[in-house]
C-alpha cells in the first residue's frame, strides 16, 4: 500500500492540498530524530516527583535553603511526563520564593564554585524560563465579563494589571530577580546552554 | 606584548580567510567572490578577484605548497583555482551534493580536500589523473544534519567534522592510491573509508561550530553553541576515550578555535575577542582574554562643550557605538599565521566586521 | 572640490547623530524612511492622535507608573540578557530546499536548528517570547493592556507600525498569536547593524510603548471629558 492510498481516505475530506508532504519522507530534515541529542532518561512518575518535593521541603523547613535548592536542581525529572515536570517546577519555585533577596548572590556563588555547580545553575536557568512561561499561559477570565466600570474602558480607577494579578506579578518579580543574579554569576553562557539543551525541564 | 596588527578591509562580513605560505597573499571570502589581497608595506592592497560562484562563498583555503586555492559556496559548488602566469584558472569539482557547501579545507598532504555540506555529507575530493578532474567520495553515515566545519589530522587520513546535529565526529577518509596507509594510533588501527573513529556529544548539545586536532593529532577540541569547549583524549580503537573534558564558559559561544602546542587552545566567537584556555588530560580552564584591556588611544578627554553637545544630540554623554574590543562584530575564523612545531607565534582572525587582525599568541 | 567634500562630511555627521535608534557601523547605509518610522514609533502621538495639551489626571497616573517601574528594570534586564544570548546568529543555508537561505525560525523545517524558546514575563499581561534559531530570532511582545480602550490603542498603534514593516527592517508583518507585535531579526541584520544597538532598540521600544499608550489614553480621556462637557453645557 503506498502513501497516497494510505492518506487519501483520511485527507480527502480535509484540505489535502495543505498536507506537508515533506513529513512523509523519512529522509526529510523535518523528521530529524531529536532524541539523539540527549541521553536516554529514566522514567519519573508524578508520585516520585512529589516525593522529591517532600524531601526538598523537609530541607527547607530545617533551614537548609541552599541544600534544598541544590537538591531540587540535581534531582530533575527529565524523563517525567508533563505532570511530573509541573510538580517539580512547583518545588523549585517554592524554594526560590523562600530565599531572601540578600542571600541570593552569595548562595549562587557558593553553588557555582562547588563541584558541578555550573551545571546546577544551568538547570536553575531553565526553571526560571519555564516558570515565566507557565505563568504566562495561566489565563485569568476574560476582562469583558468582569465589573462594569471597566468595560467602558474609560475608567481611570480599575482594571490596571497591577490590581488583578498582583500575585502573579509578585511571583514573576522573584523569578526576574533570580534571573538577574544567575546571569551575574554564571554569565550569558548559562542562557545559551538553557537554549541549546534538549534535556527539557 | 606588542599590539595586534589591524586591517579594516571593507564593511562586509568575511566568511573565511586564508594566507599563502609566504604571507604575501591573503584570500578573503566576501559575498559571492573571493578577493585576493597583496601585502604592500603595512597594508593590504586588492590584487585580484576570483569570480565563479553565484551565491555566498562560505569558505576558502590556500594550499601552502602548491598555491592552489579551493573555494566553496552556498551555490553547491566547489572550485579549485590553479595559479598560472595569466591569473587563476578555475576548475569545477564534481561534488555531487544538492545543498550548500559550507566548509572546505586542504589536507596537509594537499592531495585531497574535504567539503562539508548541508546535504548531510562530507565530500572528500581528490584529483583523478586519467579524467583530469577533481572527483569526490562521500562520507555519509552517521551524519544527520548540516556539516558546519571540518579539520584534518596531520596524517591526512583522519578528518574531524562538526555538525548542527550537535555531534563532533572523527572519520577516516582513506582513499586507495592517494593516501599511504596510516600508522595505527590512538584513533584506531585499521581505517577504511568512512570508519567512524569517534562521536562526541555535549550534555547541553549545541551545534558544533569548530573542530581542531592538537598538533600531535592525539587530541581533539571542539567548540559548540552551548558556550563550551570540549577536549577529547581518545584511547585506541573501540575503547572509550581516556578523557572527555567540557569547559562550560560564562561567555557567548565560540565560532573558531586553534591549538597552541598541546596544552593551550585559543578560541574566539560572538564575544568579538579571543580567549585562551590552558590545561591537559586532567583538566582545562579558561585563563583569560588575549585582548589587552584598557588600551590607551580612542579614549581621550572630552571637552565640556563636546559633552553637552553629545547630551543634546544623543541624550547621553558617552558614545557607545564602538565596542571596546578590536573586532567590532563576531569573529568567524581564527587561523595560525606564524608558528613552528605546533607552537603558535602569531594568529589571524577575521569576522563579520570586515577586519583582519594579526595577533601575537 | 574641497568645499564640496567638506559639505558632504558635515551632512554625514548630522545624519549619524540622528540615527539614534538604528546606529550603524561607520559607512553603513540607512534607509531614510526607516529613520522616520523609528522616530515616529517612539513619538506616535504626533501622527496617531492630535496633540492636546490638557494634562488633568496626569498626577494619579504618574504615581501609578512610578510604582510599576520598580519591577520594570529587572524585566527589561532579563529581556536584554536573553536577547544578547539569543542573537548569536550565523549564515545558514536551507537544508530542505537547494540554493535557498531562509530564516529557519519561520521555515521550521529542521528541528535541530531551532533552540528552546524563552519566555520573559513580568506578569500575565506583559511578556516577551524569544524564539531563537541558527540564523534568525523571532521576538514577540505582549504590551500591557489594562482595559478595552488600551486594547484599541495598542491595536491601532501596532497596526500603524506593521503596515510600514518594509521600511522598518526587523519588524514582522504579522504578530505571533497571543502577542501584539513581533520582530524578526536575521543574521543579515546582525551583520549590518551592531548587535547591542539592536538589543537597545527592542528594550527602548518596550520602555517607551507603555508610556506612549498611557499618554495616548490620557489625551483621549481629556478629549472625551472636553467633548462631554461641551455637549452637556447647554443643558445646564
Amino acid at each position: 500500500m503506498n502513501i497516497i492510498q494510505q492518506h487519501s481516505d483520511a485527507s480527502l475530506a480535509e484540505n489535502w492540498r495543505t498536507i506537508n508532504i515533506d513529513l512523509l519522507d523519512p529522509e526529510s530534515s523535518s523528521n530529524f530524530d531529536t532524541t539523539t541529542l540527549h541521553p536516554a532518561f529514566a522514567a519519573v512518575s508524578a508520585d516520585e516527583a512529589r516525593g522529591i518535593g517532600q524531601q526538598v521541603r523537609q530541607l527547607l523547613r530545617g533551614g537548609d535553603a541552599e541544600g534544598a535548592l541544590r537538591g531540587s536542581l540535581e534531582m530533575v525529572p527529565y524523563g517525567g511526563d508533563a505532570s511530573a515536570k509541573e510538580i517539580h517546577l512547583q518545588t523549585v519555585t517554592e524554594v526560590l520564593q523562600s530565599i531572601k533577596a540578600s542571600e541570593m548572590t552569595p548562595m549562587l556563588q557558593r553553588i557555582f564554585q562547588s563541584e558541578g555547580g555550573s551545571e546546577a545553575l544551568d538547570v536553575l536557568m531553565k526553571y526560571l524560563y519555564k516558570g515565566m512561561a507557565s505563568s504566562a499561559t495561566h489565563k485569568t477570565p476574560s476582562r469583558g465579563s468582569t465589573l462594569t466600570p471597566q468595560s467602558t474602558g474609560f475608567s481611570q480607577m480599575g482594571g490596571r494589571p497591577g490590581a488583578g494579578n498582583e500575585s502573579s506579578g509578585a511571583a514573576m518579580s522573584v523569578l526576574l530577580s533570580w534571573h538577574e543574579k544567575v546571569v551575574e554569576v554564571a554569565g550569558l553562557g548559562c542562557i545559551n546552554r538553557s537554549m541549546t539543551d534538549w534535556r527539557k525541564v | 606584548m606588542a599590539a595586534p596588527e589591524v586591517h579594516h578591509l571593507f564593511h562586509h562580513p568575511i566568511a573565511d580567510h586564508s594566507f599563502s605560505a609566504d604571507k604575501q597573499t591573503l584570500a578573503v571570502a566576501r559575498d559571492t567572490s573571493v578577493e585576493l589581497y597583496g601585502r604592500t608595506g603595512n597594508g593590504f592592497k586588492l590584487k585580484d578577484e576570483l569570480k565563479g560562484h553565484d551565491k555566498l562563498v562560505t569558505s576558502v583555503d590556500i594550499a601552502p605548497n602548491s598555491g592552489r586555492i579551493v573555494t566553496c559556496s552556498q551555490d553547491r559548488n566547489a572550485l579549485v583555482w590553479e595559479p598560472s602566469p595569466t591569473g587563476y584558472k578555475p576548475t569545477l569539482v564534481l561534488l555531487r551534493i544538492n545543498r550548500a557547501a559550507t566548509f572546505v579545507r586542504w589536507s596537509p598532504s594537499e592531495m585531497k580536500f574535504a567539503v562539508g555540506s548541508g546535504a548531510r555529507v562530507i565530500a572528500i575530493c581528490y584529483f583523478e589523473e586519467e579524467n583530469d578532474w577533481w572527483v569526490s567520495k562521500h562520507i555519509k553515515k552517521p551524519i544527520r544534519s548540516t556539516i558546519t566545519t571540518v579539520a584534518w589530522h596531520p596524517n591526512s587520513v583522519l578528518l574531524a567534522a562538526g555538525s548542527t546535529d550537535a555531534h563532533a565526529r572523527v572519520f577516516s577518509s582513506f582513499i586507495k592510491g592517494v593516501d599511504s596507509r596510516p600508522d595505527p594510533g590512538v584513533w584506531g588501527e585499521r581505517l577504511p573509508f568512512n570508519t567512524v573513529c569517534g562521536e562526541y556529544l555535549n550534555n547541553s548539545a549545541g551545534w558544533v561550530h569548530a573542530v581542531s586536532f592538537s598538533p600531535s593529532g592525539d587530541a581533539l577540541a571542539f567548540a559548540s553553541h552551548d558556550s563550551s569547549i570540549t577536549v577529547v583524549y581518545p584511547n585506541g580503537a573501540d575503547q572509550p576515550p581516556r578523557a572527555v573534558l567540557s569547559i562550560n564558559t560564562q561567555l557567548l559561544p565560540f565560532m573558531s578555535l586553534i591549538w597552541n602546542g598541546e596544552s593551550e587552545i585559543i578560541a574566539a566567537g560572538y564575544d568579538c575577542e579571543a580567549f585562551r584556555f590552558q590545561g591537559n588530560e586532567s583538566g582545562w580552564q579558561l585563563t583569560g582574554s588575549l585582548e589587552s584591556k584598557g588600551r590607551a588611544g580612542p579614549e581621550r578627554e572630552e571637552s565640556a562643550f563636546n559633552m553637552f553637545k553629545q547630551m543634546d544630540l544623543k541624550g547621553k554623554t558617552k558614545d557607545d557605538t564602538k565596542l571596546t574590543t578590536v573586532h567590532q562584530n563576531t569573529i568567524s575564523t581564527i587561523r595560525v599565521y606564524e608558528g613552528s612545531g605546533g607552537a603558535v607565534r602569531k594568529f589571524s582572525t577575521t569576522g563579520v566586521d570586515g577586519r583582519i587582525v594579526i595577533w601575537n599568541a | 572640490m574641497r568645499s564640496q567634500s567638506r559639505f558632504k562630511s558635515k551632512t554625514r555627521k548630522r545624519r549619524k547623530t540622528r540615527n539614534k535608534y538604528f546606529e550603524i557601523e561607520e559607512g553603513g547605509r540607512l534607509n531614510p524612511l526607516a529613520r522616520y518610522v523609528a522616530r515616529v514609533c517612539l513619538d506616535p502621538t504626533k501622527t496617531l492622535i492630535e496633540h492636546t495639551t490638557t494634562t488633568t489626571a496626569a498626577g494619579s497616573l504618574h504615581t501609578h507608573i512610578d510604582k510599576m517601574s520598580q519591577s520594570l528594570r529587572p524585566y527589561l534586564q532579563c529581556v536584554r540578557s536573553s536577547l544578547t544570548s539569543a542573537l548569536c546568529l550565523s549564515n545558514f543555508a536551507s537544508q530542505t530546499s537547494e540554493r535557498h537561505n531562509v530564516p529557519e525560525i519561520e521555515a521550521q523545517t529542521s528541528p535541530e536548528v531551532l533552540l528552546n524558546p524563552l519566555t520573559v514575563a513580568r506578569n500575565e499581561n506583559e511578556r516577551v517570547l524569544i524564539e531563537p534559531s541558527i540564523n534568525s530570532v523571532r521576538i514577540s511582545i505582549k504590551i500591557k493592556q489594562a482595559d478595552e480602550i488600551e486594547n484599541i490603542l495598542v491595536h491601532k498603534f501596532t497596526r500603524f507600525l506593521t503596515q510600514r514593516a518594509e521600511a522598518f527592517f526587523i519588524l514582522r508583518r504579522k504578530p505571533i498569536k497571543g502577542y501584539d507585535i513581533s520582530f524578526l531579526i536575521t543574521n543579515f541584520h546582525t551583520e549590518e547593524m551592531l548587535k547591542h544597538k539592536l538589543v537597545d532598540f527592542i528594550i527602548q521600544f518596550m520602555e517607551e510603548v507603555d508610556k506612549e499608550i498611557s499618554e495616548m489614553k490620557l489625551f483621549l480621556n481629556a478629549r472625551a471629558r472636553f467633548v462631554a462637557e461641551s455637549f452637556l453645557t447647554p443643558f445646564d
